[in-house]
């Protein structure tokens, strides 16, 4: 069976500038995969090139269709969901009107409201906040809206971009669990990209590593972690 | 007490039309950060979806400046086509309602005021509950704040904009049938209308559909009633009024009524 989301030689960059110097990847249905990698690796325009964010060539086939000059709306439509960098909060609505339109494409209101509980059973403050403007969320909860959001879009694969940034330690720990529970429950597939390494290792089932645009090093997250190589790039110690 | 009461209600339904208009800036303003200075012209059409498809769209990425030129550009064009197809002759335009007038509290209200304040009073709920209440207004107002966020939900971003600009003409094309049985109808017709709709815009906040109707009915009531009461204003200087409250406004409150924030373009 093939992989839910292929990468084949993906080349991409903005303007003259090429970040992407062929990146091949993939994810399997209900994995959870890191990609991991210093600032300016490439690993924020990978996510934007699965999305159609950036202009590329190469190949990227999900769910055994090819992603080639999709728009993003289409491939959105088809399945992906992209928390992107900085989160993609709507700050001009309130809590509820962001996650309405997280479940704007669908139709089935039953499925609608179960998913509402339950991503109100994960994040409990969104329910209290909900009538409040979104601007007036923290950091942490606005990472934790944009998570909700994309959980009610029910995707098949969900893309990460950064989800740690900028949060207290305590406050990723329980984000991480709630991906992770979300992976479990539901078979979501999540293409995580993070700084954090370590963090993303423990979450993640395989790694790939970036370096100026390219994949470095790929495997299976516990044996990276004991790698001394990536040990001692990326994880410091 | 009966003039002023009378000066007050035709003041409203004067404010209805240029609210209707100023709404329709609003919607533009936020779907693109630009002023559409063919507002005005495109109140005699309602093809704003053709438009905002055909001319705005190949340059929705462009520089605000060369917008800004593209829509006076779009309103010399329009204003000269409707010249060209109907001629420049002012013709009058039969009124829907009644010249006659009916007692209110002692002040004779026409039934053409009333006519005019109904009908922007049903625009004005209308747009409100579409933009507010409705899924697809939801989509248009994130697809204006952010579009690349939007794009990242499935929202169709560039047919939210054009549905923007087709919202906007369509009221716009409203408060364009109610002038025309008061002014007379012409292709410059609205380009007095619009300078009120401007004040009216700017007072309530530029980017505040909210402020753009309750700027529009304080311009229309402080523009009536300085034409009646304060010497050497009359009629003629009415404009003059809409000017004075625009550049009051941008003195002394930037954001308007409503505005929550300087105007500028990112």
């Amino acid at each position: 069976m093939s992989a839910l989301l292929e990468l084949d030689g993906v080349r991409a960059g903005y303007g003259h500038t090429r970040v992407l110097h062929g990146v091949s990847m993939s994810v399997g249905d209900g994995d959870v995969v890191a990609l991991l990698g210093a600032n300016g690796a490439g690993k924020t325009t990978t996510l934007r090139a699965i999305t159609g964010g950036v202009r590329w060539d190469g190949i990227i086939n999900f769910a055994g269709h090819s992603l080639h000059r999709a728009t993003t709306e289409t491939i959105v439509r088809m399945g992906i969901a992209h928390v992107p960098e900085g989160r993609g909060v709507l700050t001009e609505l309130t809590v509820e009107e962001n996650l309405r339109l997280g479940a704007y494409l669908r139709r089935d209101g039953d499925g609608i409201a179960k998913d509402y509980d339950r991503v109100f059973g994960y994040f409990p403050i969104l329910r209290e906040r909900r009538k409040l403007s979104a601007s007036t969320l923290s950091g942490g909860e606005q990472q934790m809206l944009a998570l909700a959001r994309a959980l009610l879009m029910r995707p098949k694969l969900l893309l990460l971009d950064e989800p740690s940034l900028g949060l207290a330690p305590l406050v990723v720990r329980s984000i991480f669990d709630i991906i992770r529970a979300v992976n479990e429950s539901d078979r979501v597939a999540v293409l995580l990209v993070e700084q954090n390494a370590r963090i993303a290792l423990e979450l993640s089932s395989r790694a790939y590593v970036l370096e100026v645009g390219r994949v470095a090093v790929a495997g299976e997250s516990a044996k990276l972690k004991n790698q001394e190589s990536v040990r001692r790039s990326y994880l410091g110690y | 007490m009966d003039e002023f009461l009378q000066q007050v209600l035709s003041g409203i339904a004067a404010g209805g039309i240029y609210a209707s208009l100023a709404l329709a800036l609003v919607l533009i303003y936020n779907a693109m950060g630009l002023v559409n200075f063919a507002q005005g012209e495109m109140a005699m059409f309602i093809g704003g979806i053709v438009i905002q498809r055909i001319v705005i769209r190949p340059v929705e990425r462009a520089p605000v400046l060369t917008l800004v030129i593209v829509t006076l550009g779009l309103a010399t064009l329009i204003n000269g086509l409707a010249g060209f197809f109907f001629g420049y002759l002012p013709r009058s335009f039969p009124s829907p309602f009644s010249v006659q007038t009916v007692d209110i509290l002692g002040a004779a209200a026409s039934w053409q005021d009333l006519g005019v304040m109904a009908v922007s009073g049903v625009v004005l709920v209308l747009v409100f509950f579409m933009l507010q209440r409705t899924s697809v207004g939801l989509a248009m107002r994130a697809a204006a704040h952010n579009p690349e966020a939007s794009r990242l939900l499935g929202i169709r971003v560039s047919w939210m904009l054009a549905l923007g600009w087709g919202l906007a003409s369509a009221v716009g094309a409203v408060s364009g049938i109610m002038v025309a049985p008061i002014l007379y109808l012409e292709p410059n017709m609205m380009q007095t209308v619009i300078i009120y709709a401007f004040a009216a815009a700017v007072l309530g906040g530029i980017e505040s559909p909210l402020g753009a109707v309750i700027g529009g009915l304080i311009v229309g009531v402080t523009v009536n009633l300085a034409g009646t009461y304060l010497p050497g204003v009359g009629g003629d200087l009415q404009l003059a009024v809409a000017f004075a409250i625009i550049i009051a406004v941008l003195v002394i409150r930037p954001n308007g009524l409503l505005g929550r924030r300087a105007m500028r373009r990112a």
